[in-house]
């Protein structure tokens, strides 16, 4: 053996030892068994995930999540003087916005420009011209963000994922991406939960009556006006039900309200109408419902579902921010033992708060309200020192607990709205990789009979390179500590039939120099050396498709993209520089006069 | 072995039936494409919802549950959207369309809404109930169409540069029809069928793009080779030969990716399968552009530049 052909051994041995070493983990870490992976250390654990492979959510299950500030309502809560036209200006910005993928600020320039909204009027505190404005409203969106990342790092955190991954996205938005996690629901309202508690003083019988009676009037007013319209020629059935007013959707449960789940969109409808607002504005009031609802026998005796409705006052007498601690407990004592519940500790300044309020309105009831829904009203007794308080009305330990991580974590500032999210089961995610890993042996097994029954012994030299390629690969994406996904999978396979165009060209080519009467040294020679620019030249367009999808994409998409361009890469060097060495190799110990290819 | 060897096919001669047989299928791809591309959520938004069962459930069944559904007060008829078996009689499907006002977590709120009224059907654990679960919002539905499109367009842009850098302005012009000519006729018949687009079906055709390239780029490699010897002259028979010469490369290599390909479609699963789906189009028509878009446009740009 000379020794050009001594160092290419060793080149190309090298790499398939590191490619071999780089799966190493990956292998071992597949080899063990269930139990033996929960018994491993932490250290042995975080090894095992740093270097194998690692499988994307979409085969290992789990959410990915895409969440965006409400900037809506971000711009409502900064705004100062509201009026009529600000009100309109808005609805008609969000329902913009939902709709189109124009960034927010220049809608929003462009909307008040369109409605001739002077924005100082709203915004004084911000600016005095609309550039500033709008320069400070930016800042304040951005600034929302950062605590929104913050806060839900320290959900997640709490809430035990591992391996969480959270990104921001351009300004506005948020991508959270949890893995293995099955519950999908509690981990939605774990992320999306404002959790904004707040202590309202619930208002009296008596001018809760007096409300009922104003809105009654003012809804059939606003039915006589909808009737006069297009409604009454088309839908009659329909006025008709909504004709029954407020106080007929509501019951009555004890000394409290109740409407029937069924009703509840008819009483969002009557709240939301403007005149009812101005009401409520009035009285500095506010309706809001429970958490959950309740199953009451009606009057028919059937059973019925029912929310409980509260009439507050419209001032948090004190919100979470003064929450120092918030754990799950278990209700000792009472008719509740046994209930999951929250224990709340206040900080030194909510104590003082909480001793004054509970003071001062001994005798009434004060709603405990998590994100605008009340959780309980109970009726203060006395004065309460300590800033302690029990949020219960919960349905499960496992809400209580997810409650007391959201309070200790902390409030957003906004709301967040969900934009995307992928969820997948982890049934579905096993089951892509049983099949995808199924149709990658079979497609590897039909391509390795067909290129030997077709090319002979040289086909069993493109098949070592299809294996090597395929390892190599493998490596490379461990070593990458890149993700695999399905669409990477669909990649792999691709990859198996795409590396065996290199050495078809390389065959082909040889193929025809021999039938051009060359011997079969020097038709290798020119075989490899003419197919070399066409294998580059194809490759390398395939390889500018894949950088683009890596730009592009996102989560399998990417991970795709990886895949395809390193395949690329590692099937060149498998089809040129391998199997170029063992037929060199070959020839090289003896003259061979007939190639079987 | 051999297939084949020592083709003499003209495959110029049969040029403008090529440009006809092209010609029909575009214009008929393009007046397909008006008619509508059955486009996913990834590009529409809206909700799509993978549920498995205990035991075969009937899509009427279904459907009738969806005909009230309450989700945060409010009542939804969705027994009109698109409902189908997802793999198997057990699975199932639900897409819907995104409607104004969506309540918060609609999906889930679905999800618990046809749990609780199928109750003998479903297993008990209702995170094994849920195969898949994805919203998008009508917002990042733009998003992703503008994406989508613009990283075709951009692919197309950086490759007929390179091929301008390697061959000639005139070679590119040739590929970047051909491969026009394929994602018109892929998209074509994904309207056709009905098939929807999602974004790995994006993902497929950029795939396509590079290996219906990887094709041209082979026949033209062979024609700059052979031109050589002609000069600048671009004649009809050298184009043949060229073919003629890489036909059983084309040919195996078409052979043995559509043989991966078909293993996909039949065992991959159903989340691979539109996947897969486009890439059998893709090949099948790639291969064919590389012979009669690619190098007749060749012979044709030659022809009328001369």
């Amino acid at each position: 053996m000379n020794n050009t052909l001594t160092t290419r051994l060793l080149t190309i041995l090298f790499i398939f030892g590191l490619g071999i070493y780089a799966l190493l983990p990956s292998i071992r870490y597949q080899l063990l068994s269930d139990d033996a992976k929960d018994n491993l250390s932490e250290d042995e654990l975080a090894y095992f995930e740093s270097k194998s492979i690692k499988q994307g959510l979409d085969l290992k299950g789990g959410i990915y999540i895409v969440l965006e500030v409400d900037l809506p309502q971000l711009i409502n809560t900064l705004a100062k003087n509201k009026d009529k036209k600000f009100d309109q200006f808005l609805e008609e910005l969000n329902q913009d916005y939902k709709n189109s993928s124009t960034d927010f600020f220049t809608l929003f320039e462009e909307k008040a420009l369109e409605k001739d909204l002077k924005l100082p009027r709203y915004f004084i505190s911000y600016g005095k011209t609309k550039d500033q404005i709008i320069e400070q409203l930016t800042l304040q969106s951005a600034d929302s963000i950062n605590r929104i990342i913050e806060i839900i790092q320290n959900r997640v955190d709490q809430f035990g994922v591992a391996e969480p991954t959270i990104q921001k996205q351009g300004n506005n938005r948020v991508i959270v991406e949890l893995a293995g996690v099955q519950d999908s629901e509690r981990a939605r309202d774990l992320l999306q939960s404002t959790a904004l508690l707040e202590l309202m003083i619930v208002k009296d019988v008596e001018s809760t009556n007096t409300i009922v009676r104003q809105i009654d009037n003012l809804a059939a007013m606003n039915i006589e006006k909808t009737n006069d319209n297009v409604d009454q020629l088309f839908d009659t059935n329909n006025s008709d039900e909504n004709n029954l007013g407020f106080s007929s959707l509501l019951i009555a449960v004890g000394s409290d309200l109740a409407i029937s789940t069924s009703n509840l969109s008819k009483l969002q409808n009557i709240l939301n109408q403007d005149n009812v607002k101005q009401v409520l504005d009035a009285t500095g009031s506010l309706f809001l419902t429970s958490n959950s609802a309740a199953t009451l026998i009606n009057d028919f005796g059937e059973e019925e579902e029912v929310y409980l409705l509260y009439h507050l006052i419209d001032n948090a007498e004190l919100t979470g921010g003064v929450i120092e601690d918030a754990q799950m407990r278990l209700s000792q004592s009472g008719v509740s033992a046994g209930q999951a519940t929250v224990q709340v500790e206040m900080n030194n300044e909510g104590s003082r708060e909480w001793a004054r309020i509970t003071g001062s309105n001994i005798n009434k009831r004060i709603a405990i309200v998590l994100d605008k829904k009340v959780h309980m009203a109970p009726v203060i007794r006395s004065q309460i020192f300590g800033g302690g308080t029990v949020i219960e009305g919960l349905d499960s330990i496992q809400e209580a607990e997810d409650i007391a991580i959201v309070l200790r974590a902390g409030s957003l500032p906004v709301p967040v709205t969900i934009q995307e999210e992928r969820t997948v089961g982890a049934s579905l995610g096993a089951d892509s990789v049983s099949k995808g890993t199924y149709s990658m042996l079979v497609g590897l097994l039909i391509v390795i009979l067909f290129i030997i029954f077709y090319y002979k012994l040289s086909g069993f030299i493109a098949s070592f390179a299809v294996v090597w390629t395929l390892i190599l690969l493998l490596g490379i994406l461990a070593l990458l500590e890149a993700t695999l996904t399905l669409p990477g999978i669909a990649g792999l396979i691709l990859t198996v039939g795409m590396s065996v165009d290199a050495n078809v060209i390389i065959f082909e080519r040889i193929k025809e120099e021999l039938r051009n009467g060359k011997s079969v040294r020097s038709a290798i020679d020119a075989g490899y050396e003419r197919a070399i620019t066409t294998i580059v030249d194809a490759n390398l367009t395939t390889g500018i498709a894949a950088a683009v999808l890596y730009q592009y994409g996102s989560g399998p998409i990417k991970g795709f993209a990886t895949v395809l361009f390193w395949g690329i890469i590692v099937s060149m060097f498998t089809a040129i520089i391998v199997t170029r060495f063992i037929f060199d190799y070959v020839t090289s110990k003896r003259t061979i006069e007939e190639l079987s290819i | 072995m051999k297939f084949i060897e020592n083709t003499k096919i003209k495959f110029m001669s049969f040029k403008k039936a090529g440009f006809v047989l092209s010609g029909t299928l575009a214009v008929g791809s393009l007046f397909s494409l008006m008619l509508g591309l059955n486009l996913g959520i990834d590009f529409k938004g809206g909700t799509a919802i993978g549920l498995s069962f205990n035991e075969e459930v009937s899509i009427q069944e279904v459907r009738t549950v969806m005909q009230s559904v309450s989700v945060g007060g409010q009542e939804f008829d969705l027994s009109t959207e698109e409902i189908k078996y997802f793999g198997s009689n057990k699975d199932i499907m639900v897409k819907i369309k995104s409607q104004d006002n969506t309540p918060e977590n609609f999906g889930q709120g679905i999800v618990n809404h046809i749990y609780t009224s199928m109750p003998t059907k479903v297993p008990e654990d209702k995170n094994m109930f849920i195969l898949s679960l994805g919203a998008v919002s009508p917002k990042v539905g733009s998003e992703l169409s503008g994406k989508a499109f613009w990283s075709i367009i951009s692919a197309l842009v950086l490759i007929l540069f390179y091929i301008s850098i390697r061959f000639e302005f005139k070679f590119a012009v040739g590929a970047i029809l051909a491969l026009v000519h394929d994602i018109t006729i892929t998209l074509g018949i994904f309207s056709l069928t009905g098939y929807e687009i999602t974004l790995s079906t994006v993902a497929a055709f950029l795939t396509i793009v590079g290996y219906s390239l990887n094709d041209t780029i082979v026949i033209l490699d062979r024609i700059r080779e052979n031109m050589k010897s002609s000069g600048t002259v671009l004649f009809e028979s050298t184009i043949n030969k060229s073919i003629n010469q890489s036909l059983s490369r084309t040919l195996i290599t078409s052979l043995t990716t559509l043989f991966v390909i078909v293993v996909l479609l039949m065992y991959g699963g159903e989340v691979i399968r539109p996947f897969a789906f486009t890439m059998l189009v893709g090949v099948i028509v790639g291969t064919y552009s590389s012979i009669y878009i690619a190098s007749a446009l060749l012979a044709t740009i030659y022809k009328s530049s001369n």
